[in-house]
This record gives structure tokens, sequence and C-alpha cells, in this order.
């Protein structure tokens, strides 16, 4: 959040259990964060589900990355 | 006498927030300070059972709004010492302050056995935080260390993930019967009373430990130690406060404590929230006595200051949009996802390259360097921050 308020266009990979987290700690930054949701959790995944994951996630990535460079 | 804050709280968890939201609700001006995030332990809390809020961080959000929206200020930085007086000073990492009240809220310190090795096991099989860590040992064995409430609370939690738990339990168990029977409902968990670890097995990685009850010793294969006893108060925090054997602080004069963290609380969220409430109202009473009748409030309080006006181009940034670097916690799987991402994004955008920075851990703020060198040198950072 830092970096946004720096001007650097940063998104939050996020998995759905901490999203309310990391929404509390961008409002009391004064922060509109950028998130990217996964479903919960990351840790522990073998290698398909976190393909799954990767797969479930890079598209609003993808969209959300033009939208900050113009390109959508 | 002129202070920075009319009221500074030191951990922004359930004590924390409710005290500074209570002392903010009568005007006052006040600032909560945690080094991280706020939450404290209800960040590790996935599931809450004694308490309607929903998860850990779903309350941490609430708590939070609830606070802002009274006006509290959260300060992102480390209360590394407390000086008692009539304006009492506070060490931070943002340098120092003073407040006409402090409510020392910071919690207890992670659970730990004091053996030998045992801080090199940390994140490598030990740990504190069966929301965080526990899906990390789904179809392997546990044990959880501990007596009360949070233990059971934790086991009950890793029997979600792990194949069997092992409950070791040192003393009597001080959990509720309502927890008993989930414990006792939860058929991968076991329960061992008069059970004390005493040695650590693994080059690493923990591969078990060693159990000693009344039967004598025995080893247990485990691949996961959540430990939850000896956890210690803030002792040595505040100069000359006084703390009862477990290092919790006993609050005197301007200077009060709240939550897990004040000798003899009880560790429940119920209570918790409570006594941050008695907190608060506390640091309202003792600011009204010294102020007598007559209070100047600045109308502009709460108002978010300048520099809170938006995003800032960073200076001196000579960055395009084909500079993009990842920047993990360091998590299990936290690296290996951003770079999935990152590798889509790259694809997609043709990018010859990504940079990349790492956190060293979860629990640490980044560090002002590496978010320096960020900042100048790459236009956009995807940033594994929550998982």
């Amino acid at each position: 959040m830092e970096l946004e308020k720096r001007g650097v266009v940063a998104p939050l990979v996020v998995t759905e259990t901490f999203l309310p987290l990391v929404q509390a700690q961008a409002r009391a930054r004064r922060v509109r964060p950028r998130l990217v949701v996964v479903p919960h959790p990351v840790g522990g995944l073998n290698e398909a589900e976190l393909a799954g994951r990767i797969e479930g996630a890079a598209a609003e990535l993808l969209r959300m990355a033009d939208e900050a460079r113009g390109l959508s | 006498m002129s202070t920075d804050w009319d009221v500074a709280v030191v951990g922004a968890g359930i004590a924390g927030l409710t005290a500074a939201r209570v002392a903010a609700d009568r005007g006052l001006r006040v600032v909560a300070y945690d080094r991280l995030t706020p939450g404290g332990q209800l960040v590790n809390l996935t599931a809450l059972h004694d308490h309607p809020g929903g998860t850990g961080p779903e309350l941490v959000s609430a708590l939070t709004a609830a606070a802002e929206a009274a006006g509290v200020r959260i300060g992102y930085a480390e209360v590394t010492r407390v000086h008692p007086g009539s304006a009492v000073r506070l060490e931070t990492g943002d340098g120092e302050v003073t407040a006409g009240v402090v409510v020392v809220a910071a919690g207890l310190g992670p659970g730990r056995l004091g053996l030998p090795a045992e801080e090199a096991l940390v994140g490598r099989g030990i740990s504190t935080c069966a929301g965080c860590d526990g899906p990390l040992f789904r179809g392997r064995a546990v044990a959880v260390v501990g007596e009360d409430e949070w233990t059971a609370e934790e086991a009950l939690e890793l029997a979600g993930w792990a194949s069997a738990v092992t409950v070791l339990v040192p003393g009597p168990p001080r959990w509720s019967p309502e927890r008993a029977e989930r414990l006792a409902a939860a058929g991968t968990v076991e329960v061992l009373t008069g059970a004390a670890v005493t040695a650590l097995r693994g080059e690493g990685v923990l591969s078990g430990v060693v159990v000693r009850t009344a039967d004598g010793e025995r080893d247990l294969p485990v691949a996961g130690l959540f430990p939850f006893v000896d956890r210690r108060g803030p002792e040595g925090l505040v100069d000359g406060l006084a703390a009862d054997e477990h290092g919790r602080l006993v609050g005197a004069g301007n200077v009060l404590v709240a939550g897990d963290a004040r000798a003899g609380a009880e560790q429940s969220l119920a209570a918790a929230e409570a006594d941050g409430r008695a907190a608060g109202e506390a640091a309202v009473a003792a600011l009204a006595a010294t102020a007598g009748s007559l209070r100047i409030v600045d109308p502009t309080y709460g108002l978010p200051p300048e520099d809170d006006a938006g995003p800032v181009e960073a200076a001196g940034s000579t960055a395009t949009w084909t500079d993009v670097a990842l920047f993990t916690n360091s998590k299990p799987n936290a690296t290996e996802l951003l770079r999935g991402l990152g590798q889509r994004l790259q694809a997609h955008w043709e990018l010859p390259e990504l940079g990349f920075a790492a956190k060293e851990s979860a629990s640490v703020a980044a560090d002002k360097d590496t978010i320096d060198w960020l900042s100048q040198r790459f236009k956009m950072v995807l940033v594994a921050v929550g998982d």
C-alpha cells in the first residue's frame, strides 16, 4: 500500500480469508487497493492446485493491469 | 499540558481498538499503534466461536472501521518503549510522541517451549498460527501444546487439515466444557494430559517430538508443532511498571493496561473487548480529571491530513510500463503464485524480464530500502500480501 501511495501500480494478491483484513488496512492507510483475490489457502497446495489458483486469478490481474496502463 | 495525542494505544487488537474507539467517541485525539497491521491475535483466527464477529479478519475489519469512523488514527509503527510521566513519552519506529494517557494493549508474545533448537525450527514445523499454517500440514500429524482456550481452538482448527492432532496438556485443561465436547467429537484429535515436550526431533525441519507422561517418555512423529505455553506479556515495555510472573502488566497512573497484556486478564475475546471498553472510559475519566471542566477541541481532528490526499508520483522515478516486479512475503507458495501470475503478465505485455524482491517473513513490515528501490525502479509491482 505504501507503493500505491508513491504512485506505483501495486496489485495485492490476497486470499478470501484475509481479504477483510487487507481492506481494513487499506482504509486505515487511506489507499484504494487493487485486489487480486484467490481462494484460501495458498500454502500447502500441490503443483496442480497452485496452477488452478494462478489460472483463476490471471484474467483479473491482466484486466487490472491493462486498465492501469490505459490499454482497456 | 500539551501533548501530541490525548490517548495513545499500544497494540491494535480487539482490546486496543475498542479502547481507542471509546476514547475517540468522546472527542479525544487518539492514535492506536501496531507495527504491521491492526488485528493482533484476531488475524490468526479464521473462525470465532465465542464472539458474533464472523472470522478474525472480518472482526478486525469491523473494529478498525468503527475506530476510524470515531476519528482514531492508526499508527503503523512499533512502540519500543514507554516512559510514564504527566505527559507520557512513547518511543516508536516513527520517532517519539507524547500522550496524556497510554493504554497498553499489546497482548501476549508467541508460545515457546524453551527447548534447544526451538528457534531454528520456527517456520520449519513450529508455528503458532493454525489459521495461517494449518494448510501446510494437510494430511500429516501435528501436535499442539497448551492447556487454555486458545490451545483448544487452535487444535480444532488444525483438525480440519491434519491427519491427526495430539493435544499435549502439561497441567489440567482450562478450556470450557463446550470446547472439551468439540475436541472429543473431533475424530482425529487426541488429548494427553500431564504431557510435556522434552525434546524436538528433526534436522532443519521438524520431524517429531519427545513426549513425557506419567507412563514415561516416547517419540511422537509429527510434522507440525504448535506451542501455546509460556506466552509472555509485554514486560519491560513501560519504565517502572510492575508485571506478574507471566510478564503481564499492572497499570498505574496514566498508563492503563487492557486485554491479554493485563495481569489477571481472562483470555477470551469477550473479556478483551470489555477490558478495552473499560480502559477507554478510564482514559476519558483520567483526562477529564486533569483538564477540569473546560476542554478545547481541535475542529480538524478526524479529517484526513493533507499528505493523505492520494497517490503521488515517485520522485525521480524513470520507470516505464516495461518495468514490472514481484514482491513476495515469502510465505509457502506465495512466491510460486506470484511467479505464475507474473509469467502471465510477462507474456501478455511481452516484458523482457520481471524484477523481484522478498520480505524475510510475512510477520515483519517491508523495509524502507526495499520500498524505496521498488518505487524508484518499477512502474508496477505485484505484491503477495495476505494468504
